[in-house]
Formats: structure tokens, sequence, C-alpha cells
């Protein structure tokens, strides 16, 4: 029987942010579809709204004709949608055969019946009796996948399944995807590697910034199409001036590895690279590929190798980050509200988190509320955060305000560095403005920056140099006029 | 009919009212359990709550109930306030006793004013060592302190009751699990002629004044504020997380040491095998009944030690069991967790349409 999937006029606006705008999509079974963008381009707000996890503000869907109404993940799998996302949802400590029944209504030996069926007719071979967390990431979707084909599904939604899976297991679910669909169930597979499209897919649907950029037809695109459909044109409107390039070096990396413990994050291969003064290098790729621990490594919140990292002829690849900014380095990490300050403290309290021995927030161990309060005016004013009040707390500012305050305190000492990630993430227009000017300012007057960022426009709009960062590896370093969004969107998407 | 809205921000009035309600609703419900158990709830809460400090003795008696709790209190604020769960003050007040009450029987019938401040901090550093046990095993080890630190809790108790039993008891006290009395010299002193309270109470007075200082006014109060806010802020400013983690243990373990070494020199003189009717455990209740402030705990520590008093009176005038006292701090917990959702969620009522 063929399934047909219909989205029509969906859009779903969160504060200060369109997430889906009037997105319209069909779908029919017998095909691979691929729905394609960056981070933040409306992929995962789409497809949650299909599996019933977001309740869209407008726009219907229909599954063969028939009027959906999602409420729940509940109403999704009642609805025959089965939905595998990034992250599993297993007990660790529970066996496969356990994590199964959890959310079924059959008998036990009726669904292991079933189970084995699904298994011999796929070519799974999984231990049902053994603790979850015995299995590798690959075996662990394909429990996801046997919990969703359990009921048998019309439509199987896959999001992003091949960030925690090897070579060898992308190709075997590459296998089964395939098989899935000849046997009529419909396929939607989200990412962002341009690779897989094309290896996998049969059509594909771009997405930007909310809105549905094009659907066409694998066989009518290629890499470079789809890399420019996915990134944009480049939008150089406010393109800074091109900086005197100075020849002086400021930081330099050499041979700098990072490997983790934690499955989640991403080890750091080899990173070599320098910036001179006066110079913004740029560092794109997309998200959870190895941004977060790099801007660790350099805040030092990560220690590494003393040699690996030189600072104004000084090695300092093992002090931590409080030593670090004696060297005139600041850090404006991503997470604001988590990391780079504490809503539940006042405004003042947030800027005496930069702590310099200039500074004198701090006098013989005791705070210098005088001092940090003097300063934290200053700041607001400087920098335009919308308030008059330091004794504020600061989850009362808004996204883009709180930002300014924070790139206003790690700018109090004039810093020779800033290293930045996301700094305009999730902020409105007018902030993300200010914020670029800030840091071209920066740069004209001979301080440098590392803008770590997933955001092109924004890298292609700043960074003098720019360079990808792809699965724990940086590319080459480019000059910014050399690159282009398509070229940046294939490094992104791991072709070389 | 009655909605349940979410508040945009807790509410800070709320924060305060909050333990007020609490007490209320545990002297409603106790008045309650008393009638239903057949006495007059009001003669009953009388005898509970006022009739214990109606006169000086009382209020003595008071004072020193409170002195143990509140600095117990103190000590676990500040590890709660940086989410460090140490909820095994018992054992460290247990330990903190048993060191300072060696040192106090090394000085056995000796004099001099020395005695009296090696003894106290030889209990400080007990109670830190028991401590450090869950802060290490926590930082550099990745275990829970909840199951660590109450599990040291019997093992000093066990330890204590070997030594009391065993190779410290007292060579003239006929087998009794008790060790020989401390000189004079090793006793705090009392206050009063004819009163138990003692010099312990400005232990807990200094800790009161001192926890409020290194709290708000030194830069080792902001980095533990900050890093219990949380960590990933404190390690992106610099603050050594792990070591924050082990100072809040050692302060805490220095205060309930000090509560041990006020039970065992002030009015008990000697170590023996009850030396706390877990004021350790109830010191949370004090601590979360204070909002985990300094000044919250004084008023917090005062109430709770109510309800050790009032039980005895009322197991003396009501022949009601003297665990009474432990219904009313469990109540006072309960209601303080309970009213605590007002925090975060507004009840509001709807006249019914019709």
């Amino acid at each position: 029987m063929n399934t047909n999937l219909k989205i029509s006029n969906v859009t779903k606006i969160y504060p200060g942010c369109v997430a889906n705008d009037n997105v319209s999509l069909e779908f029919n079974s017998g095909k691979i579809y691929a729905l394609l963008g960056e981070n933040g381009a409306g992929k995962s707000t789409l497809v949650k709204i299909l599996s019933g996890v977001i309740i869209p503000d407008e726009g219907e869907i229909y599954l063969n004709k028939n009027n959906l109404k999602l409420n729940s993940p509940l109403d999704a799998k009642k609805n025959d949608i089965g939905m595998v996302f990034q992250h599993f949802n297993l007990f660790e400590t529970l066996s496969v055969f356990e994590n199964l029944i959890i959310d079924s209504d059959e008998q036990r030996e009726s669904l292991r019946e079933k189970i084995d069926t699904i298994m011999k007719k796929y070519n799974f071979s999984i231990d049902l009796d053994i603790p979850v967390l015995n299995l590798s990431a690959g075996q662990k979707q394909k429990v996801e996948i046997i919990r969703c084909l359990i009921r048998s599904p019309k439509v199987l939604i896959m999001d992003e399944p091949t960030s925690v899976l090897t070579e060898q297991e992308t190709s075997e679910l590459f296998l089964s995807l395939k098989k899935f669909s000849e046997e009529g169930i419909l396929i939607i597979y989200i990412t962002h590697k341009l690779k897989e499209v094309m290896q996998l897919c049969d059509e594909v649907a771009v997405m930007r910034r909310g809105k549905l950029v094009s659907v066409s037809e694998i066989k009518n695109e290629n890499i470079e199409s789809l890399a420019n459909k996915m990134v944009g044109q480049n939008l150089k409107t406010i393109k800074k001036k091109k900086a005197k390039t100075s020849s002086d070096q400021l930081i330099k990396i050499t041979n700098l590895n990072f490997t983790s413990e934690d499955p989640f994050e991403t080890n750091l291969m080899d990173i070599n690279f320098s910036v001179n003064r006066g110079e913004c290098l740029g560092i794109a790729g997309i998200s959870g590929n190895g941004q977060s621990e790099l801007f660790q490594v350099l805040s030092g919140e990560i220690i590494s190798e003393k040699n690996s990292i030189e600072f104004n002829n000084n090695y300092i690849g093992d002090l931590s980050p409080q030593e670090r900014r004696e060297f005139l380095m600041a850090f404006s990490p991503e997470d604001r509200l988590e990391q780079a300050a504490i809503p539940q403290m006042k405004i003042f309290e947030n800027v005496a988190l930069n702590n310099f021995k200039s500074s004198n927030f701090f006098n013989n161990g005791l705070i210098n509320e005088n001092k940090i309060k003097e300063h934290s005016k200053k700041i607001i004013s400087d920098f335009n955060v919308n308030t008059n009040n330091i004794e504020l707390k600061s989850q009362f500012l808004s996204g883009g305000n709180l930002q300014k305050l924070i790139i206003g305190r790690e700018l109090i000492t004039s810093p020779d560095l800033l290293i930045c990630f996301n700094p305009t993430w999730g902020l409105d227009v007018g902030a993300i403005n200010y914020i670029h000017e800030t840091l071209i300012k920066i740069n004209e007057q001979n301080k440098s920056i590392i803008l770590i960022s997933t955001d092109t426009d924004e890298l292609l709009k700043l960074s003098d140099k720019i360079s990808v960062i792809h699965k724990g590896k940086l590319s080459k370093i480019m000059n910014a006029e050399e690159v282009t969004s398509e070229k940046l969107g294939i490094l992104m998407g791991g072709a070389n | 009919m009655i909605k349940i809205i979410k508040r945009d921000q807790p509410s800070r009035a709320i924060f305060f009212f909050t333990p007020v309600l609490a007490i209320f609703l545990t002297l409603v419900a106790g008045g309650l359990i008393f009638f239903i158990l057949g006495f007059k709830p009001f003669e009953a809460l009388k005898f509970f709550f006022i009739v214990p400090i109606a006169d000086k003795y009382g209020f003595s008696e008071l004072l020193l109930k409170a002195t143990p709790l509140c600095l117990i209190a103190i000590g676990l604020s500040f590890c709660f306030k940086s989410n460090n769960w140490n909820i095994g003050a018992e054992g460290q007040l247990t330990f903190g006793a048993i060191v300072s009450g060696g040192v106090a029987l090394l000085f056995y019938e000796q004099e001099g004013f020395y005695i009296l401040p090696i003894v106290i901090l030889a209990g400080a550093i007990g109670g830190m060592l028991y401590a450090s046990i869950p802060a290490i095993l926590k930082t550099y080890f990745n275990t829970n302190e909840i199951l660590v630190s109450l599990m040291l809790v019997y093992v000093s108790k066990l330890i204590l009751d070997y030594l009391v039993v065993g190779p410290w008891s007292n060579p003239e006290g006929f087998n009794f699990p008790e060790t020989r009395q401390f000189s004079d010299s090793a006793k705090l002193p009392l206050l009063f002629e004819g009163l138990r309270i003692h010099a312990g109470i400005f232990l807990a007075l200094a800790a009161v004044v001192i926890s409020w200082f290194v709290f708000y006014k030194t830069y080792l109060g902001f980095q533990m504020k900050v890093s219990g806010f949380s960590l990933k802020t404190a390690r992106y400013a610099g603050y050594k997380g792990k070591k924050m983690i082990i100072l809040v243990f050692l302060i805490s373990g220095a205060c309930a040491g000090l509560a041990g070494v006020g039970e065992i020199t002030g009015p008990i003189g000697q170590l023996h095998r009850e030396i706390s009717p877990d004021y350790g455990f109830t010191a949370i209740i004090v601590a979360f009944l204070g909002r985990l402030h300094p000044v919250g705990i004084i008023f917090a520590s005062l109430v709770v030690a109510i309800t050790y008093l009032g039980a005895e009176t009322a197991q003396i005038f009501m022949q009601i069991p003297k665990y009474t006292g432990q219904v009313f701090q469990g109540m006072i917990l309960f209601f303080l967790l309970a009213s605590d959702y007002l925090l975060f969620f507004k009840i509001k009522f709807i006249g019914s349409k019709k």
C-alpha cells in the first residue's frame, strides 16, 4: 500500500525566532527522502512536529489524506509514524528485551516471536537478554529501529542517525533503510551530511533559517549545488574592511590533541594554527564536531600540554583560565545561561566572574563591591546593555543584553585575544549587528579574535581566515576571500 | 475551581513565608494528632511548646539544645548551598567528640588554661577528618556523598561504642559504658550558676558571624557561591571546583565536630554511648527551615530545639512517648518541602461557572 505524508503550511514560532516558516512538503512511500540543513535550519523542529513532540502554531499534517492531530509522541506512534532520535532513549541497565517491552502492549511470548522475525528478516543479530550498556552504538540504534518496526510503521524518521556510527555501521544502516523503503515504508532521513544524501536518498528537501529552500531529485543535484543551497549565498553586505595584515604572531597552536573519556565528546586530533595580531580566525563546522572541546582547550578549562599553546611568546597550555586571563586572553563561551553567566546572580556579581589582579575586584580575599559596581556601570553604558540597575538578577536580561554584558565583561581589560563560541546564537538581528560591530572594532584596534561559530554567514562576514572543523580535525586555513559558501559547505560535510 | 499556575520566577516573599507556614501547619497537624490520641489539643500544644521554656531553667535548656543544632546547620549550609549533600553530620559530630574526648582524657586530672583550646581544636579537626572521607571519595572517585556520609555515621557510632566499652572505659566505672570524667580544665565553663547553658553557645554565635562574613563578603565565599550554582561556570572562571567541594565538607565537618565537643565537654563531661540525640540529622531540618541563611538558622534552631524539650515535658506530664518530638521534626520538614511548592507555583481560585 502506498503511503502519502503531507505537511501543509506548518509554522512554529519561538520567542525571537521562527523555527518553521510556512513549510509545505509531500512525501510518498517507495522513496528515501533527505531533509537537509545546517544547525538551526528548522529540521529538528519539523521532525519533532511530525513525531508529536512539538505542536505547531499553524498548519496541518495529513497521512493518506487523513488529517492528523499529533498532540504527543503517543499520537504519532498510534498513527504509524516511527522516529529514531539522534540520542538513544534506552535504559542502559535493562536488557534489550525489557527495553522493547516497556512501550508495547503485547504478550511477552508473542513480542519475542515478532522481534525474532524482524531480526531474521533484516539480518540483525542482537542478544535480547543482555543489558543495553553492553551494546555498541550501532546495535543500540538497531534496538531503536526494532522498537519502531514492532509497530509496523508507515513512516520511519531518522534524525541524524550516523553521527554516532562507524563507517561500517553506517553502510549497514543504509542497506537496512533501503530494504525498508523497498517494503513500502516511507523513510525521512534528516542530516547535514551531503555525502550521505547523495549515497542514500532519492529526493532532497533543503531548509535554511526555518524556510524550505528547495525540493529536488538527487539525480539533478551534486555536492556543490546542495552545499550552496544549504549554506546560502554569502551576504557579505557589511563585510569588514580588510585589516592591514600584520605578520606579528600572537597565538600559535602546535600538535594539540585531546582525548575524551566521554563518548558524547569529540576528540581533537593534531590541531595546528596560528593567529596574528589584528586578525580574526573563523572556525566553521556543524555543531558537535569538536568546537566545544576546542573552546575549552583554548580557554584552559581543559588543560593540555604546556608547549601546545604559545601565546605572546609564553607557553600556556597548562595554565588555568584565570592564569590565562592574566596573559590578556578573554573568553566568551557558547552557553550564556549555564556557563558564561549565572542567571540567579546579580549583574555586578556576574561581572566579577572575570577576575583580574589589576581589576581589584577582590582585595586580600575580600569582595570589593564598590569597585565591581563601578565597573559594571561602565560596562552597561559602554556596551549598551538595556538596563541601569546593576543589582538586577541577570536572568531578567534578554539574550542580547546578556551577551553584550558578557562581551563587555570580557573586554574590560582590553585583552589581546578574544575567543568566542557562537556569540550571536539565538539573538535577534539588532543584537547580532551590535555584537558583530563590536568584534570588528576589536580587530581594528589590532586585537585578535578566534571565532568559533556554526553560523557561516557570520564567519564569512567577520573572518580574515577561515578553517573548518570536522570530527575533531581542522581543515587547512584559508583566506576568507578565497572561501565560498559552497566550499565551506563541502568541508563541513566532511568531504575534501 | 482551583487552578495551579507556574510562576515565572520563585517569589521572594514566599521564600521567607513558607518556613512560617510550615511551622503553622505543623502545629495544626500536631494538634490534630493530640486530639486523635485523646488529649485536648491546645493544652497538649501548650505543654509541648510553651511550658518547657516558661522559666529561666527551661530557657537555658532551650539554648543548650539549640547550640549544637545551630552550629551543625551553619556548617551544613555551606555544603547544601553548593549542592553537596552531606547528611553525615551526626557521624562528624561523633568522630569530633571521639577525638576531642580522647585528647581530654590525655589531660585527665591535669589543670591548665591551654587544655580547653586544645580539646576544642581536636574536636574540629576530628570532624574535618571524618568529613574529608566522603569529600575525597566524591571528588576523586565519583562516589555518591549521600551514601558515604550517611553510612559513616554508623561506623563512627560503632567506633565510639567500642572505645567506651573497651579501651577507654572508666577503670573504676563498674563496667558502665562510659569514660572517666574530664578534668575541669577540659570542660566548657557554665555561664550561670545552677543552669546548664555553657560557653559552647559562643562557638555557635561565632560560627554564625563567621559564616555570614565568609559567604557574603569574601572571595572564597564568592567562589563557593558560583561553584554551587554552576560547576561549569566555576571552571570557566578558573575556580578550583574540586577544592571548593572538599572545603565545604571540611567546614561542615569542623562545625559538626565542634558541636560534638560542646556536648561532651559541656553538660556531660565524659564520653559515653549516647552523646547526641541525633542532632546531626535534625540539623538538616534546621538548615533548610532557616533557608540556609545564618540568621534564619538561628531562629530555626530555636524552633526545632523546642521540639526536643516539648517531647520531654510531654512525656513527663502527659505520658506521651518522647519520640513525639521526632514526629514534630519530621512534620516540619514535610510541610516545609510541601509548601515550597508555592515557590514555583501559584494557586488560583476561580469561581465555578455554571
